[in-house]
């Protein structure tokens, strides 16, 4: 990994901003998921913008030649259209060759791992030797803006990750694993062509606890999320640990844990007994950035640290499928561009 | 203290009661307080004082004093 940046919206929302809570829902709010604040994109912003300018200053500051880039990978479930791929109106915007290789991929809060893993593999083909990850989502825009389990929980960012082929870099060790069964945990049920878009997708429904939403609206069943979030990834990461021999007190420098809300984060670093100075987190000023959690982390929380010099990373991100991965790998030094910001 | 003991205990700290109404009856359908929150507590609890990890049916099943055992049975924790 030769580098990774990231880019957020200016415009920053606090819970209190959210007129759908009342400032005591707020506060325990806060003091429970944890979200304080987050970047929220105006609705001109997608994510491919923010993706296109964080990556525009690594692939500067790395000095690529765009001609050099082989590989786009677009991770997102909120791309410009439902058709072209993303990926494909990227390579025109940002110059890159009619050589490259374009894809998009909406897997959600695995993306990272899942591009990285895509991406990498393309690598070890030797036909290409450089990739671009652009990660990014605007989720808040899915779901409804009446929908107070959802409304808050999420940031918007788009980030961009550089893999270049090396043969002296050590390995990256990874394991995925699906749930198909648990899929409406985390759904947009109206939109696809099982249930394309009608007037009735547009009516709302009133589920109580402060939960309004259409059928067009992406949906989060929090109590079945939350017991999948703190029952199999941990168990993946135990198990991972095992059979690579990583010692959780000795082997790692970081565990970079996907940032859904505190509550979740807090019960995986509990179970799995890691070591809280080595487990940073950002949702409190971030939110849940879906797949650009992990990235964000790497440049909001430990860019000294990769700049540097070799950082082992233990990472653990969940979510939609219902899909979780774990992957192992030594990171640095690298390309860190300073956080960016975006503004219409 | 025996894992009963120890089981009493989490329910009764839980949702503060004491332990002479902890029985099979005391689920969701019997007592107003049990919402998520107080299911999640349980799961946390119960998986510290036991060193388990629970499955997620596990989890969403967790609905009643009798169901509890029954989960912690099938992870080999006799009460």
């Amino acid at each position: 990994m030769a580098g990774v940046s990231a880019c957020v919206p200016e415009n920053v929302v606090a819970t209190e901003d959210y007129s759908i809570m009342t400032a005591e829902e707020a506060a325990t709010f806060n003091k429970t998921v944890g979200i304080r604040h987050r970047h929220i994109a105006p609705d001109s912003i997608c994510a491919s913008d923010m993706c296109q300018k964080a990556a525009e200053k690594l692939i500067e500051e790395l000095g690529w030649e765009r001609e050099s880039i082989d590989v786009l990978i677009f991770e997102s479930v909120t791309g410009d259209y439902k058709t072209p791929p993303t990926a494909c109106l990227l390579q025109d915007r940002m110059g890159l060759p009619e050589s490259t290789f374009c894809l998009d991929m909406p897997m959600g809060c695995c993306g990272c791992l899942y591009a990285i893993t895509v991406g990498g593999n393309l690598l070890t083909t030797g036909n290409v030797r450089r990739a671009l990850l652009l990660i990014g989502d605007t989720a808040l825009r899915m779901g409804s803006m009446k929908d107070k389990s959802r409304v808050p929980l999420f940031g918007d960012c788009g980030t961009a990750i550089a893999l270049e082929f090396d043969e002296e870099a050590p390995e990256m060790v990874v394991e995925f694993n699906t749930f198909g069964k648990g899929y409406k945990a985390l759904m947009t049920p109206h939109g696809g062509f099982r249930h394309p878009i009608t007037p009735e997708s547009f009516i709302e429904e009133d589920f109580g606890n402060g939960i309004v939403r259409a059928p067009m609206h992406t949906l989060i069943n929090g109590m079945d999320v939350f017991a999948f979030a703190i029952s199999k990834p941990p168990k993946s990461v135990d198990n991972f640990m095992k059979e690579e021999n990583i010692d959780r007190n000795s082997d790692v420098d970081y565990f970079l844990i996907h940032q859904a809300n505190k509550m979740i984060v807090d019960r995986v670093v509990k179970k799995l007994k890691l070591p809280t100075e080595r487990v940073p987190y950002n949702l409190e000023e971030y939110g849940n950035l879906g797949g650009a959690s992990i990235p964000s982390l790497m440049v909001t929380r430990l860019r000294d640290q990769l700049i540097s010099g070799p950082q082992r990373l233990l990472m653990s991100s969940f979510g939609l499928g219902l899909s979780w991965a774990t992957m192992s790998a030594t990171l640095g030094p690298m390309v860190i561009p300073e956080l960016m910001y975006i503004s219409e | 203290m025996t894992n009963l003991e120890k089981y009493n205990e989490i329910f009764a700290e839980v949702f503060g009661v004491p332990n002479e109404v902890l029985n099979d009856s005391f689920g969701k359908d019997t007592v107003e307080s049990w919402d998520s929150v107080h299911q999640l507590n349980l799961v946390a609890l119960l998986e510290e004082a036991f060193d388990i990890m629970l499955d997620p049916e596990d989890i969403m099943g967790l609905t009643s004093y009798k169901a509890g055992k029954e989960i912690l049975s099938n992870q080999e924790v006799e009460l």
